[in-house]
Order: C-alpha cells, then sequence, then structure tokens
C-alpha cells in the first residue's frame, strides 16, 4: 500500500520524538542538522519505528528550545536549509517513516514580524494579531503555568505601552485566534509544509487558543471552533494527513478534542503517564486502573498518543496533590530533578537503571491502548544531567558511540550545544548504539524485538481493551481484541515474584502462545489459570484456538 | 508451624494476592451484619485519610456468622473520595475475610489475625470490634505507634463517663499495673494495636489451646510485650459508647474471663513479675484519658444484698481461698447495716491477691474461685459507689489513684503468697 493511501497510518504508528539539534551533526559544528538526521535514518528504520515527531526546527530565538517560532515557513539555518528538509522528508518517506512536525499554534516569539509589527503601533493592521490591554486585570483568576518563571499571564511592552497575553513565558505572546487573519495565516503555515510533504502535525498547546471573560480561557467552546476549522480544511485539501493535540488535561475534557472525529486525529493521554510510574513504585495496578476507567471512548478513527518520557518535564499536572507527592519523593528526591511542576528525569534514571523495570515500562507503553512515542535514546536507556538549566538535561546529544563526541559531532566538545552524557553509568562510553548493537541482549536489541512484534499484530494498535479483575493488584493484566486476534497481556508490577490466577473463561479452549518465544503454554479450561512471574516480568500471549 | 494448620486454602489465595502490606486491621465478627459495615467503612476511611502511600489490608475473621456478615463485607463498594481529585489511597485496599470456625472465639479470631499478619508480614496491625461505634481516627491512632515509632502494643485510652468502666478502675486496672509494672489503664478493651514483631512473637507460643488466652486474648499479648522488654504506649481514642444494656456478658462471665485471665498471666508469667518493684508511665499519645460527669446509678442496695448472701452461702469455699483474718474482716463487714458499709482499699487489695494466690494453687477449681470473687467484688463497687456518688471526678480519680498505690504497696504480701505451700 503505498503510503498516502493509508489514512489510518497514525492508529499503528509507533513514533518516535527527536529534536534535529539533538541527533546527529553533519558539518562539525557541534548542532545536530537534517543531513545529519537523514544519515541516521536507516538506524530508526532498523529500530522498527514508523513515524518521526520532529521537535520545533524552525527560526527562533531559541529561549524556549524552539517553541518560539520567528519563522514558521523555514527552517532554522543552524539546522541545515529547507532542501535539506525535503531530502530528509523524501528518505523518511522512501523506508516507510512519516514525519510529524510541530505547529505552535498559540503562540509565537516576540521576535516574530508579526509581533514586531503589531507592537510598532496601535493602529499597525497586524496589532489585532495579539491579545491587548491597557490593564492587567482582564481574565483574572487565569492560571499560570510557568509557575517557576512566570508572575502573570500579561506582560508589560513598553514599546506599545500596553499588555500583551502570554499563557507561557513573557516572551511568547499568544495570538488572538479571534482574528480571521490570525487563523488564516496559520492555516497557509499548514498548506506550506503539507506541500512540502508533512504527514501530520501536532499542535502545541492547543487549549489555549481563544480567551473569554470569566472563564479559565481553556478548553472553549471557540477553541473547538478554531480546529474544526482548520481540520476541515486539512482534511479537504490534504487527506490522510493526521493532527495531534497536545492539551495537558483531564481525558474528560481531552476527549472534546476528538470532536465528532472532525477535530484532531489524536491527542495525548498525559495523565496516564505518570500513572504508569506510579504502578510500578506502588506495585500495585490501582492508578493505570482508575484513569482507565475514567478516560471516554473515542471516535473510531481517533487515537490516544501515549508515552513514557518526553522532552519536556514528566508532567505531574494531572495527577492529585497527594499523587504529586508520591511522585516527587519517589522519582525526584533532589530538588534539580523537579521543574514547574514535574521531573526533569529520563525513564532510565528514573528506574535506576534497573533493565527489568524499565522493560516492564517499555511493555507497558506498547502493549497498551494508543500510539506509543519513543523518546530518542530511551532506546538504549540514556540517562540526563539534571544540573543542566531548564529541560536541556533530557535534551544532551544522542550517543552513537564511545568514540569523539559519542559519534554525535566532529566538532570540539567544547562546542557541543550541550555537554554529553559522560559519568561512569549513563555516560557514552557504556551508553551507545553502537555497543548495543553488537549484542543481541542489549536493551536496544530488546526494544527493537519488542517494536516487532508489536508492529506484527495490528491488534496493539487497533485492538480493544479488557481488564482481568485477577485478586493479585500486583498483577495488571489485560485482553486486546480484534476480531479473532486475541492477546493476553500479564504484567508483574511487583520487585518480588508473584503467582496470579486469571479468569480466562471467555477464552477456554484457546492456547497461549507466549509471544517472544513463541512456547505453547497449557490450553485455558475450566479452572483460573494460574501464572507465576518473575519480579517486574511481563508476558505477552496470543490466544488462539487451535 | 501454627499457620499450617490454621489457614485454609482459599484463605491462603486470599493473602498470596494480596502480598505484603504495612498496615493490617482486622475486625472478627459473629453476626454482626448490621453493624459491620460502618466498621469497615471507618477502617478504609482511616486508610484513604492518613496512610495513602501504604500498603494495607483489611482482615475479617468471623466465627461463623449466619446473617449474612461476611456478605455484606464483600459486598460493600470502596468508597471513592472525590475520585482523581480527592484524598484517596494510592493503593489497592485489599479486603479478606475468612471463616475460622463454627463457633466464636477471641482466641482462634486472634490466632487466625496474627497468622495473617506473620505471613504478610504486617508491620503494624490493630484489632477494632464491629460492634463500636469507630472513628476513623481511632484506626490511625492505633497504628501509628507500631508503624512510625517502635512500640509494640498500643492500648486504648476512652473518654469514660464517671461510673463507666468500674471494674477496670477498682481491680483489673490497678492490679495489673501493680503485677506488671507498667501503668497501662485499659488492658482489656476490645479495640487495640500490635506490632508485626509482637504478632508473630504470640503465634509461636503454644498457649493457644488455654481457655484465658482463647476468651481474652489482648491482655495476654500487652503481658507478653511488657515481659519480652517490648515498649507498650496508649494511644487515646475518644468517647466509646457502652454497649446497650444486656447485650455483653454477665458480671459472672465478665470477671471468669477478665480476672481468670488476669490471674492466668501472672502464673504463665510469673517468673517476669517478681522481682519487678515500682510502676512506669508509659507513653501516651493524644490526652490522658479522660472523665466526663454522669448521674450516679440508682440504689445498688441488691448489690449489697449480693455481698452478704454471697458471704454467708460461699463461706466454705471462701474459707479455702482467703486467710482467716482477711476472711474474719469480710464476714465482719458484711454484718455491718448497708449505710456504714465500707470496703477499705487494704483489705479488697489483699483479698484479691489471697484470690490471686489461691487461683495459683487451684485450692479449689479455678472456675469456682473466680465465681466466689463475684460477690466480694459487688460489695466492693457497692462500697466505691457510695462513698462516690456525689464526690467530683478529681476526687474520685485521686481515691483511684490511692487505690493503685496500695495495690503496689502490698505486692510484697502478694509474692508471698504466691510462693506459700498453703
Amino acid at each position: 500500500m503505498a503510503l498516502q493511501d493509508d489514512t489510518l497510518w497514525y492508529k499503528d504508528a509507533v513514533i518516535y520524538q527527536l529534536h534535529v539539534r539533538t541527533f546527529c551533526d553533519s558539518d562539525g559544528n557541534g548542532i545536530g542538522d537534517f543531513r545529519g538526521l537523514t544519515n541516521k535514518l536507516d538506524y530508526l528504520q532498523e529500530l522498527g519505528i514508523n513515524a518521526i515527531w520532529l521537535l520545533p526546527f524552525y527560526p527562533s530565538p531559541l529561549r524556549d528550545d524552539g517553541y518560539d517560532i520567528s519563522d514558521y515557513t523555514s527552517v532554522n539555518p543552524t539546522y541545515g536549509t529547507t532542501d535539506d528538509f525535503k531530502t530528509f522528508l523524501a528518505a523518511a518517506h522512501s523506508r516507510r517513516i512519516r514525519v510529524i512536525t510541530e505547529l505552535v499554534l498559540n503562540h509565537t516569539s516576540d521576535q516574530h514580524p508579526w509581533f514586531q509589527e503589531a507592537r510598532g503601533s496601535r493602529e499597525n493592521p497586524k496589532r489585532d494579531w495579539y491579545v491587548w490591554s491597557d490593564t492587567d486585570n482582564k481574565y483574572q483568576g487565569v492560571r499560570i503555568i510557568f509557575l517557576d518563571t512566570e508572575m502573570s499571564n500579561w506582560a508589560w511592552d513598553p514599546i506599545s505601552k500596553s499588555y500583551y497575553w502570554h499563557r507561557f513565558f513573557s516572551h511568547q505572546p499568544d495570538l488572538n485566534f479571534d482574528n480571521p487573519a490570525v487563523r488564516e495565516a496559520m492555516w497557509d503555515v499548514m498548506k506550506f509544509w503539507c506541500d512540502i510533504g508533512v504527514d501530520g502535525f501536532r499542535l502545541d498547546a492547543v487549549p489555549y487558543l481563544v480567551e473569554r471573560e470569566g472563564t479559565s480561557c481553556e478548553n472553549l467552546p471557540e477553541t473547538h471552533g478554531v480546529i474544526r476549522e482548520l481540520r476541515k480544511r486539512l482534511d479537504s485539501a490534504y487527506p490522510g494527513k493526521m493532527l495531534l493535540a497536545e492539551a495537558n488535561q483531564w481525558p474528560a475534557d481531552v476527549r472534546d478534542y476528538f470532536g465528532n472525529a472532525d477535530e484532531f486525529h489524536m491527542a495525548f493521554h498525559f495523565p496516564l503517564m505518570p500513572r504508569m510510574f506510579m504502578a510500578v513504585k506502588l506495585e500495585d495496578r490501582k492508578p493505570i486502573i482508575e484513569i482507565l476507567e475514567q478516560t471516554p471512548q473515542i471516535p473510531e478513527s481517533c487515537q490516544w498518543c501515549i508515552f513514557l518520557r518526553n522532552h519536556d518535564e514528566l508532567t505531574l499536572e494531572m495527577v492529585t496533590d497527594i499523587e504529586r507527592d508520591y511522585m516527587y519523593d519517589a522519582f525526584a528526591n533532589d530538588k534539580a530533578m523537579r521543574i514547574n511542576l514535574g521531573i526533569r528525569r529520563r525513564l532510565a534514571p528514573m528506574m535506576e537503571n534497573d533493565r527489568r523495570r524499565i522493560e516492564l515500562l517499555n511493555g507497558l507503553l506498547l502493549s497498551m491502548p494508543g500510539t506509543p512515542i519513543i523518546y530518542y535514546g530511551d532506546e538504549i536507556g540514556m540517562g540526563d544531567n539534571i544540573y543542566l538549566g531548564d529541560r536541556n538535561g533530557v535534551r544532551t546529544p544522542m550517543q552513537w558511540n564511545g568514540g569523539w563526541n559519542a559519534g554525535f559531532s566532529s566538532a570540539d566538545p567544547e562546542r557541543l550545544y550541550s555537554p554529553l552524557i559522560s559519568n561512569p553509568v549513563y555516560g557514552y562510553q557504556s551508553i551507545n548504539v553502537d555497543s548495543q548493537r553488537r549484542s543481541e541482549h542489549s536493551l536496544l536489541s530488546w526494544t527493537k524485538s519488542v517494536i516487532q512484534t508489536r508492529n506484527s499484530f495490528r491488534v496493539f494498535s487497533r485492538g480493544s481493551i479488557e481488564f482481568l479483575s485477577p485478586s493479585n493488584h500486583r498483577v495488571l493484566a489485560y485482553v486486546r481484541q480484534l476480531g479473532e486476534e486475541k492477546v493476553l497481556v500479564v504484567n508483574n508490577l511487583s520487585s518480588s515474584a508473584q503467582a496470579v490466577e486469571l479468569n480466562l473463561q471467555s477464552y477456554k479452549g484457546h492456547i497461549p502462545i507466549e509471544m517472544f518465544g513463541r512456547n505453547l503454554f497449557p490450553r485455558i479450561g475450566d479452572l483460573p489459570y494460574l501464572l507465576t512471574l518473575a519480579p517486574y516480568q511481563f508476558f505477552w500471549f496470543r490466544l488462539r484456538r487451535i | 508451624m501454627a499457620e499450617d494448620i490454621l489457614l485454609g486454602d482459599d484463605f491462603l489465595r486470599q493473602l498470596m494476592s494480596v502480598g505484603e502490606v504495612d498496615l493490617l486491621v482486622a475486625i472478627p465478627t459473629y453476626n454482626n451484619a448490621g453493624t459491620v459495615a460502618q466498621a469497615i467503612q471507618a477502617i478504609e476511611d482511616s486508610y484513604q485519610q492518613n496512610f495513602v502511600r501504604d500498603r494495607v489490608v483489611i482482615l475479617n475473621v468471623d466465627g461463623g456468622s449466619t446473617d449474612h456478615t461476611t456478605e455484606t463485607i464483600l459486598n460493600m463498594n470502596g468508597r471513592k473520595a472525590g475520585a482523581h481529585r480527592g484524598i484517596t489511597s494510592l493503593r489497592t485496599v485489599h479486603r479478606v475475610t475468612t471463616q475460622y470456625g463454627r463457633n466464636p472465639s477471641q482466641g482462634m479470631a486472634l490466632r487466625t489475625v496474627l497468622a495473617a499478619a506473620d505471613l504478610l508480614r504486617a508491620r503494624s496491625c490493630a484489632i477494632v470490634s464491629p460492634t463500636t461505634i469507630l472513628d476513623s481516627s481511632w484506626i490511625a491512632s492505633l497504628l501509628r505507634p507500631a508503624y512510625r515509632q517502635d512500640f509494640a502494643f498500643v492500648a486504648p485510652l476512652y473518654t469514660r463517663t464517671k461510673f463507666q468502666g468500674l471494674l477496670a478502675r477498682n481491680l483489673l486496672y490497678p492490679m495489673s499495673r501493680a503485677v506488671f509494672g507498667l501503668r497501662i489503664r485499659e488492658m482489656y478493651s476490645d479495640e487495640w494495636g500490635f506490632s508485626g514483631r509482637l504478632a508473630t512473637q504470640c503465634l509461636d507460643q503454644n498457649l493457644w489451646g488455654d481457655e484465658a488466652v482463647r476468651a481474652r486474648p489482648e491482655a495476654w499479648m500487652a503481658v507478653t510485650a511488657i515481659c519480652s522488654g517490648m515498649k507498650c504506649c496508649q494511644s487515646f481514642l475518644g468517647p466509646k459508647a457502652p454497649p446497650p444494656a444486656g447485650s455483653g456478658p454477665d458480671i459472672v462471665e465478665t470477671i471468669r474471663q477478665t480476672v481468670g485471665n488476669l490471674f492466668w498471666c501472672f502464673e504463665t508469667f510469673q517468673d517476669h513479675w517478681m522481682d519487678r518493684t515500682g510502676t512506669e508511665a508509659v507513653p501516651t499519645f493524644g490526652s490522658d484519658h479522660e472523665l466526663t460527669p454522669e448521674d450516679a446509678p440508682a440504689s445498688q442496695e441488691k448489690s449489697f444484698e449480693l455481698f452478704r448472701t454471697g458471704v454467708k452461702q460461699l463461706d466454705d469455699i471462701l474459707s479455702s481461698i482467703l486467710r482467716p483474718d482477711t476472711l474474719s474482716l469480710i464476714r465482719k463487714i458484711a454484718g455491718v447495716e448497708a449505710g456504714k458499709f465500707r470496703f477499705e482499699s487494704e483489705l479488697w487489695v489483699r483479698t484479691l491477691y489471697e484470690f490471686a494466690a489461691s487461683y495459683r494453687r487451684t485450692v479449689i477449681a479455678r472456675d469456682h474461685i473466680l465465681q466466689a470473687l463475684v460477690p466480694l467484688y459487688r460489695g466492693q463497687l457497692y462500697s466505691f459507689l457510695q462513698e462516690h456518688r456525689a464526690s467530683s471526678l478529681e476526687e474520685m480519680e485521686a481515691d483511684s489513684e490511692a487505690l493503685c498505690l496500695e495495690f503496689e504497696r502490698q505486692k510484697p504480701y502478694l509474692i508471698e503468697r504466691w510462693k506459700a505451700k498453703n
């Protein structure tokens, strides 16, 4: 099937998230670029992923890692040219890897020409492209997202002598989506990248597009209206392109962003992520079950996006205060590990480099309903550097080998955009792609194997889920089903061996076939199905009636 | 191992599913379908409010209820306080039920609880009654000392009305305090806490066949802790409503169970208390015990009559229990008119110590000894009520403390009688 013919491709995707800056430097300036990334596409194909989500690569003052865009329709020269991007895109497509880019709708950089014009005078036609006020009293009570750095959602502009609205950093003024010209300009941006060939957009900070007095200025009906308008135009002009929502909200609130399958194709399931960590730490399935019980059904063509870690802090906005305190105590006892309402750490260090727990969490990620996202470097167990500012500790150069600059760049080490991880445990001499390629028991080899298994069975990406309720709460078990394809997943969340009896009466007569070793297990009969699991062990069984 | 023969397969299966826990609260039941739900809810609320991170289990041990007590528990839905935004336990709150036999037995219930606590490696445990109107804070108060600190036994303290708990005030507390040297007010109670270590130690003792353990095992646990050098404490719980009239055992049965158990503890642990002198206060969490005013009970003339009749009718039995001079004094006070009657502390203490010594020597059947104590207790109770009918709470407390000191003063006499051949 040609790539463009599969309009539900995002449901079957395994997405790899990366920043071009971090991945591979082709020209020796210490910063990753599109040519370097293109050179590494074979690696990504070998890993088994079939979509890449690129973090912002546009011209930007880089005061928020590129989410402060100053030009939406070109490539930051540091990372290459638009032609370099096109070459990369074609190379990815030739490997059946799709590319998702960032679209930061909500705000621009204060260096964007639109804002420069808007602040220039109150009469400027661009003035109304942003949200201005003569006082900072409007929209009182709206929460501040970056609590560590911002005191207000209003910032004073000394040039036009008025306040402008910003939900994120004060150097990121919010666009005024009540203005049709802004909506048209954003559609032009989408058309630009769709014409080049990108396969989808991850829309940043979606809930905050529209402001209304007396509301939280989040998830407003008018915001949904903006999304529906963009989706309609996208479907009409570019069928098969995908929209992914970044809406860090409770599932019931995010549900609205799927609309009647007329808003987003996918949305992140933010609350699930911390609860996967919590469940393993607590050794109890309760957090996962509870949040999935609260997760509403979504239209057939839509899909949740699930992840363990990403370029941001492990956000703890969608947990209770008690859960947040627990997460901090469990995973961020050093204050340097915390930022905003979250934890700035990578997967492997959070799991204390325990291979069993890393595998278990990845096993959960790849077997639960939703499209999984793997953050670059987590497939080899890269570490972090909590002493770098902001969230830069999880954005260090990819570790390709144990040689010069970890194989990332030929530049002088001092010139790298970020220091490499160099400690004895997680340093590039120990943790790198080349060394793990040489061992079939490495984390990288294991990750390839588990992705390959997932990709071989569409039930993981499109199947239903039925949770089993064994009395042993340290065990999380569920059956995924798509037509006649059935997979039983059993996870031991505990640090000790567990016995579990599963009620599999509905599958009486089926033979469980362990999916990694393809070994047969005893046929399911009338009695509860007894399994014993080693610490943090998980099984994926294909249930076959033979 | 004791638990090998104690725990059925289904119970074991449930325990396997629970796994290791930090906290265990047990609720022994027998035909308590009407009240058990509120108790379970109080326990669950306490877990949800106070121990959100901890591994917890609620254990129901049932003595063969025929009123669907266990079904009531199993059918209760866990309260989801405030859903995802409220205070709620991070972990599963496990509920386990088992039936240890077809007839209720405090001892068997406790033994089952201890076996479960041992298998689950619970760090802190509590036992509560299904008939007590529990406040969720009580559970935390019983669990915390063993969980957060190193206490092995946690006795409750209640707000009592003035004339509530008189057997404890006039006999059990002062006598156990003098003998074992620790000032634990409520050694006999329906609620108490203990550490997993104490649970294991008690479970391993081969005393489960003894009637005294089977009837009132809580004091035995306390004395085991004291005599093993483990730390004991008291936790203030709050006001405890008295059981409805007629719902508990009568005075004869109560004395048989409590005083019989106490005398049995004297005997079982005699190597540990003989040389112990003086008494020590135990750490108390929350307020010390509290008294609230209460009108004096109606005329207790009947108690006095029963005392007089008992002394006369049981003269032969009393003469085999008491020293002649002691019995003579009792006969003498039994002869005075009610209005002038007074059972002096000195005589009351001496009488009790002689009963304890006779119990040890089994001069007659032990049950007869305990029954013979009943009329004497009625006399002492009458005397106490007469004296304190109008006294203030402070005066009554001071008098009780004086009684405790009298028990301590005469402890050498107990030891003398204890060691005597006759």
